[in-house]
């Protein structure tokens, strides 16, 4: 096909395809190691089998695998759409996903052989973060190169949300991947004891802010519109938000180090940046959900829709319960329990997959030329079983999370302790089995999916999208 | 033509188009929204001002009128501005908790054994904290109420004691570990005279056994060629000095001889226990734990099974 008269649709097929692979990927080996803190014996003492092995494995495949895709996938679509022009530069952007692919494949083989930085999603080691930042400059040079090259005067919502997630985890990833190799598979951070701490959580915050949100919000910005058909609420309250936003979640990282060796201004600092971060989020809800405005019945009948509406009312529940859970009183309570777990699946299975999700049933039949998905049906009780998985998960997870705060923390007359710490386990028995209920739920959901997907793309031609002539 | 070309409320888009069909209403922000907004940031300068907040030079804002006086580690009074260090040293020292347990254990560690199984609330006191140093501590091995596990950890909550059920033995094991053995017969008796030493054994503890092969037994367990008297006495009671089971009573502790159905079961599994021996280690718990948390352990394990 003509380069200059086409979309590359190639690239966004390549990366659509492989969210749902890999959203299956990530979300086996999640349940499995909640299998395996119902029922220790199923590693079979296999050291590469083991929960604290896996456990780095699924959140590196459910971020950077399925998100990290569905992030690309939609970013190359939206930019591509919203400008009227074709990406900056097909090699690179083949090179972004065949980088990428290479990335996700040896984080793969690496994490379960115990090769590991230990900080938290930032485990991968030296070699594997200068691919990543290789692929990454890559990425924002196709991204932005296609921007400058725009057909459209005004850059559409979705762009800011997209460039500002590109920019911010460059800098955050280059900075907290500092450190000094060893050897080809041992590094030392470049920081010291507390500030090494602080920055990883710097880091880890903003992982959340700008790669699990901001990237997000740009995905929600062009679907939502074009699925309800209706025109975003309010352009004020974009621009108010994003820039809210971007500007507060920052500041927001020290409130994972509550009540540790951080400094006490630095703890303030967290705990109040996060609770100013709530409006700016709400933002985001707000004009999403609002979009629907005049056109709510569309819910009773399509289920894309129904996922991409749910995933805002997840995004706008734990952008609640963050800023709750960051205030220190309530972290003394929460903090180091399955709370924080549940607070994590909420937004990442209710907002981030769900989204996603949306996204990519309204993708496949475009990216492959077809009218829709092959069953609507399916595709709602896809709609379904997310949500009761989602929802299963939550509620275990906060039963068990906060009964653990409570039982850790309760005191005798005497000035003892009333339980010792393998009773708040047993406790937590039965709610770690509902947890795993919920998460095969969900994954089962994604194999649903994926039949979905395979029916409508068997015997498809893939179709690269004419760019419309007209300015 | 989509409904998205007709807005139905009284609102303008901003008059851009993207990819067809986006546009953009520009209602204006909700009213509740913004105030949340505002009210955040209040707070956010409000706490600023009472709590240390901002880096400034080398050092930060303190925050006003949050001073805190406590008792440094070096005895001396401080008062400092509100920090998360000082608060948690003032709630050990003032604490009602942390009062009341540590006086509670000055007490205990001044007492003795005798003392503080006598008095009421001392026993209390001791039983409440032990049942979290147990649970954090024996727990994994012995189990929640001390049960043990039949062929690996020694029952504690029964009346019968390998190593003593008194105050200072249980004492002792709790600080210096055991290391319970038993040789292994494998190479020494022949098939028969297992078969003979297994029927003895069940009847010192009353089992109906082949009197003639009962016979047999005893002439291998009383005399060198089995030499099995040596750890268990002539009576088969036992040796406290070995950690020698008592072999009359209905109590195992590494076959499950009440759980099996048939004598020949119960033959076959106190003849496993002679051809492989015993090798169990308890660990020594002086260097994990400090007197006075072993003397809360002892007696709690004293209370468990009913000690001597």
């Amino acid at each position: 096909m003509d380069t200059l008269t086409t979309y590359n649709y190639k690239v966004v097929r390549q990366f659509t395809v492989m969210t749902v692979v890999w959203g299956i990927v990530g979300m086996l080996v999640g349940v499995l190691i909640a299998a395996e803190l119902v029922w220790p014996q199923i590693n079979m003492d296999i050291p590469w089998l083991t929960f604290s092995r896996l456990r780095p494995l699924h959140t590196n495949a459910v971020i950077f695998a399925f998100g990290g895709s569905a992030l690309f996938a939609t970013s190359y679509y939206v930019v591509q759409r919203t400008c009227q022009t074709r990406l900056f530069s097909d090699k690179l952007a083949a090179f972004t996903f065949w980088g990428w692919t290479l990335v996700i494949v040896l984080a793969a083989v690496t994490l379960p052989m115990g090769i590991t930085t230990s900080k938290e999603y930032a485990e991968l080691e030296w070699p594997i973060d200068i691919l990543i930042t290789l692929v990454w400059v890559a990425y924002a040079i196709v991204f932005f190169g296609t921007i400058m090259k725009r057909r459209v005067k005004h850059i559409y919502v979705a762009n800011w949300f997209y460039g500002a997630f590109i920019l911010t985890v460059a800098v955050l990833h280059i900075v907290n991947s500092a450190a000094i190799p060893v050897s080809l598979f041992k590094s030392y951070s470049v920081y010291p004891g507390a500030i090494d701490a602080m920055v990883q959580w710097w880091y880890g915050h903003n992982a959340v802010g700008f790669f699990l949100t901001a990237g997000f919000l740009g995905m929600m910005y062009y679907f939502v519109p074009k699925q309800a058909g209706r025109p975003v609420y309010s352009y004020r309250l974009s621009v108010v938000h994003f820039w809210a936003l971007i500007s507060t979640y920052m500041w927001a990282g020290p409130h994972h180090l509550h009540y540790t060796a951080l400094p006490d201004w630095a703890q303030s600092l967290g705990m109040v940046f996060s609770l100013i971060l709530l409006a700016p989020s709400w933002g985001g809800m707000i004009n999403g959900i609002m979009t629907l405005s005049g056109a709510w019945h569309k819910l009773r009948t399509d289920p894309i829709l129904k996922f991409l509406i749910v995933s805002l009312s997840f995004y706008g529940m734990s952008t609640f319960e963050g800023p709750m859970m960051a205030i220190k009183t309530v972290n003394a309570l929460s903090h180091y329990t399955d709370w924080t777990i549940g607070h994590v699946h909420s937004g990442a299975l209710g907002w981030v997959a769900m989204v996603s999700i949306g996204s990519v049933y309204f993708l496949v039949p475009k990216l492959f030329g077809r009218e829709q998905m092959y069953s609507v049906r399916l595709i709602d009780w896809h709609f379904w079983m997310s949500t009761i998985g989602v929802v299963l998960y939550i509620v275990a997870m906060w039963i068990s999370g906060i009964m653990q705060g409570l039982m850790w923390r309760a005191v005798n007359d005497d000035g003892t302790l009333t339980y010792s710490f393998v009773e708040s386990l047993e406790a937590m028995y039965p709610f770690y089995f509902v947890r795993f209920l919920g998460g095969a739920l969900f994954l089962a959901g994604m194999l649903l999916m994926a039949y979905n997907v395979i029916k409508t793309v068997s015997g498809a031609r893939p179709v690269n999208a004419p760019i419309p002539q007209t300015a | 033509m989509s409904d998205a070309k007709k807005p139905q409320s009284a609102v303008q888009t901003t008059g851009h188009a993207w990819d067809g069909d986006i546009q953009e209403f520009n209602n204006p922000l909700p009213n509740w929204w913004l105030w949340s907004f505002y009210a955040t940031v209040v707070f956010a300068v409000v706490y600023w001002i009472f709590y240390p907040a901002w880096p400034v030079g080398g050092g930060y804002t303190t925050g006003i009128m949050n001073d805190i006086t406590f008792v440094d580690s070096d005895g001396t009074e401080k008062t400092s501005h509100w920090n998360t260090r000082a608060l948690l040293l003032k709630e050990m020292q003032e604490g009602k908790s942390a009062t009341l347990s540590r006086e509670y254990l000055e007490k205990v560690k001044d007492a003795d054994y005798q003392t503080i199984l006598g008095d009421a609330e001392m026993m209390a006191f001791t039983r409440s904290m032990a049942v979290g140093l147990f649970g954090d501590n024996c727990m994994p091995c012995h189990g929640a109420g001390g049960a043990g596990v039949i062929g690996l950890f020694p029952n504690l909550a029964d009346d019968d004691w390998l190593w003593g059920g008194t105050v200072e033995d249980i004492e002792a094991t709790i600080t210096n570990g055991r290391y319970g053995f038993m040789p292994s017969f494998r190479e020494t008796f022949d098939e028969q005279q297992l078969d003979d030493v297994a029927s003895y054994v069940l009847s010192l503890s009353g089992h109906e056994v082949d009197d003639a092969a009962a016979a047999r037994g005893k002439d291998i367990f009383q005399t060198q060629t089995g030499g099995c008297y040596y750890c268990h006495g002539t009576d088969g009671k036992g040796l406290k000095s070995q950690g020698s089971a008592n072999l009359t009573d209905q109590i195992w502790t590494i076959a499950d001889v009440p759980g099996a159905a048939t004598l020949e079961d119960k033959k076959s599994l106190v003849r496993q226990v002679v051809v492989n021996g015993v090798q169990r280690t308890m660990p020594a718990w002086k260097d994990r734990l400090d007197e006075t948390q072993i003397k809360l352990l002892t007696v709690y394990v004293h209370e468990l099974g009913g000690g001597q």
